[in-house]
């Protein structure tokens, strides 16, 4: 085990401001993130072993927040890497600009300055997400892969050779190596929905794995809502803060949001960040919030559901509610 | 508990897990080590929670592990009279108990029987059973049927990979960047950069799927090769042709899965060319253990038929190998190169209808 593996701890902790001493490519902003025992337990294994934690769960119930919010607790560079359905496992480590580099030359032959010098093949090359966690030498870095099954199918098995020992690969075009230093390999958080079933036995092997549940009681619910107001509002100007719900609507939108995503036969069910939205909505949308009373009384009775579009994504969910206004 | 051994629990959860096929190896057993040595198991509920992110990599695993673990437990606590059959333990039973009930005392696991049965066993054959086999299912869990996947949609996927015949006759839009720097070189100066054709491929693939009646049970894993091989798979989609029969393709096959519309099998033959690759979907016989002259010759006469065609011909059989022997399976796999539906055999399938395997000696070992 390392020496920053076993001083680095994750505990949630509900921060405002950066901590002292944090990177410069730490994230800027808090994440309003409320973490659960298990998930921390998780995230310091993690941590601890420097294995990739691998995090499934339905979709907007944090997934992707999950390694913002440990980058800004421990102040750690944060390298995010949105996987597209063309990105190959080699992206994340550089991108050579060869075509760039031709260019170039041709400007040059044509007696005008170009950006870069064609004659030093490394101003060329850009570090990937990996790449650049390799790169830093003084703490770890956190990165987040995300959606890794939006990839071809043989992206996880090629990802594997990089996130294991040595920790290192090289550069093909200029012939550096880039290596991580074996005392501060990098955190790797990876999410996935199982878009195309399961990921490859090999790869599963090396990963922890956690799935993130959507929040089972209104307790966390409440506190998700306070946390999330409450970073929203330290990035507002001081004469645009936003006023969290009363009490009574953020009680009565818990229960019905909870009721209708439980009980109602929902084809897709919506997250927890579709239930901030709705929430805001409830809140500020029209000139006066929601009635509480109404939310959890008529309307429960008639069937109706305000704001239903963000809620609702799939049509046959929509039939199941009527509107109301 | 003063003084909780959590190391040793790893070790017996470990080699408890690798024995139902769980996906560990040395690497991820140190890993769970060194986690215990930095304190993440202090108790047993900590230890679970360690093993099951560690380890398991499904909920439905993170599960099962706690019925494993409590199953575990129970055995340590038990009184230590039979050390023999707590030693057989560790491994589980890999199919459920077998109905009879003579075979019942050789069962790994002793205490329902003590229950049930207080005669000793009579060492002469009985009689076959009326009464309904005993079935301990809270111990199976539901990994035997988790675990009959003899061919994942992933290995489909992959195998179908290496069906290429790549021709390079799509639209010239691929820039070929050695290609454009050898021509700037040869001539001194930048004209214009080098195209390539986009490479298609042009393999083409009659599948040939034997449907209803014994191969029921397979069905959903010949659904998933007709759907891999038409939407995941390099094939382009017009190369891609499924044909369906029942027991025997005999004069017609059909072209839907419900077996309504009938192509006379002339047209099919017609259409394959020496450089189609075909592959056969049947148990042949094997999986009711049937030897029907008749069967086989209407399938060896479609056979030879075929064979005129084309030579990258393959059998793809649901069956376990040990199965064929007496079978008509057995008599066909000596006229096509046969291989039992695994990932193994899959890919030798692929690489017999690509043509670049040697069909395998039959009735090789399994």
């Amino acid at each position: 085990m390392t020496k920053a593996a076993k001083t680095l701890k994750f505990e949630g902790k509900d921060l405002r401001q950066r901590p002292t001493g944090a990177h410069k490519d730490a994230p800027q902003e808090p994440e309003p993130y409320i973490v659960g025992d298990r998930l921390k337990t998780a995230v310091n294994l993690a941590i601890a072993l420097r294995r990739p934690l691998l995090l499934e769960g339905d979709p907007g119930c944090g997934k992707t927040c999950l390694a913002k919010a440990v980058a800004f607790e421990l102040g750690l560079p944060f390298f995010p890497w949105n996987i597209q359905s063309i990105s190959k496992a080699q992206d994340g480590q550089y991108v050579y600009d060869a075509l760039g580099r031709l260019h170039d030359v041709q400007i040059q032959k044509g007696e005008k300055a170009s950006r870069r010098d064609p004659s030093d093949p490394k101003a060329y090359c850009e570090m990937g997400a990996l790449g650049k966690a390799f790169e830093i030498k003084d703490r770890p870095s956190v990165v987040l892969i995300d959606e890794i099954d939006k990839a071809e199918l043989d992206f996880p098995n090629d990802l594997l050779t990089v996130l294991d020992k040595p920790w290192k690969f090289q550069v093909k075009e200029t012939g550096a190596w880039v290596a991580a230093d074996p005392q501060y390999i990098p955190i790797v958080f990876i999410t996935s929905n199982k878009e195309k079933g399961n990921l490859p036995d090999a790869f599963l092997r090396r990963c922890l794995y956690h799935f993130v549940e959507f929040p089972k009681d209104s307790e966390e619910l409440k506190r998700i809502i306070t946390r999330h107001y409450e970073i929203e509002n330290l990035q507002r100007q001081a004469d645009d803060k936003m006023t969290p719900p009363q009490e009574d609507l953020q009680k009565a939108s818990i229960e019905r949001f909870l009721s209708v995503r439980n009980e109602g036969g929902l084809v897709k069910k919506p997250g927890t960040s579709e239930f901030l939205d709705w929430l805001k909505a409830l809140q500020t949308f029209a000139a006066k919030p929601y009635s509480a009373e109404k939310l959890v009384g008529k309307d429960e009775k008639e069937n109706k559901l305000p704001y239903p579009e963000l809620l609702l994504k799939v049509q046959q969910d929509w039939r199941k509610f009527k509107p109301a206004t | 508990m003063s003084q909780f051994n959590a190391q040793d629990w790893i070790t017996r959860l470990f080699l408890r897990l690798k024995g139902r096929g769980y996906l560990l190896g040395v690497d991820e057993y140190q890993a769970a080590l060194q986690a215990v040595e930095a304190g993440y198991a202090e108790d047993e509920a900590a230890l679970v929670e360690l093993v099951q992110i560690l380890w398991c990599h499904s909920l439905l695993q993170q599960d099962q592990l706690v019925t494993i673990w409590q199953d575990l437990q129970g055995e340590t606590q038990k009184p230590k009279a039979l050390p023999k059959n707590l030693e057989n333990k560790t491994e589980p039973p890999p199919l459920p108990p077998k109905p009879i009930e003579g075979i019942k005392p050789l069962q790994p696991d002793p205490e329902p029987i003590a229950e049930k049965i207080e005669i000793p066993p009579q060492p002469e054959v009985a009689s076959l059973p009326v009464q309904a086999p005993f079935a301990p299912i809270e111990r199976e869990g539901l990994l035997p049927l988790q675990n009959y996947f003899p061919l994942s949609r992933r290995s489909m996927v992959y195998g179908w990979r290496f069906l290429r015949r790549p021709v390079a006759d799509g639209f010239k839009n691929v820039l070929d960047i050695p290609a454009t720097i050898q021509s700037v070189t040869d001539q001194g100066y930048y004209l214009a950069p080098v195209y390539r054709r986009q490479q298609r491929n042009q393999a083409r693939l009659v599948l040939l799927i034997d449907q209803n009646g014994s191969m029921m049970p397979f069905h959903r894993f010949a659904r998933d090769l007709v759907e891999t091989a038409r939407e995941e798979s390099p094939l382009q989609k017009e190369n891609v042709q499924v044909f369906y029969f029942h027991n025997v393709p005999a004069s017609h096959i059909y072209q839907d899965l419900y077996l309504t519309s009938p192509v006379p099998i002339k047209e099919m033959l017609g259409q394959c060319d020496n450089e189609t690759s075909v592959l056969i979907v049947s148990d042949a016989g094997a999986a009711r253990g049937y030897r029907q002259q008749e069967r086989i010759q209407t399938t060896t006469r479609f056979l030879l038929q075929l064979q005129k065609q084309t030579h990258l011909i393959a059998w793809l059989n649901p069956m376990r190998r040990s199965r064929w022997v007496g079978s008509s399976a057995e008599i066909l796999s000596y006229l096509v190169p046969m291989f039992q539906m695994d990932r193994l055999g899959f890919s030798e399938a692929i690489d017999v209808i690509r043509g670049v395997a040697k069909p395998s000696v039959p009735g090789d070992e399994d």
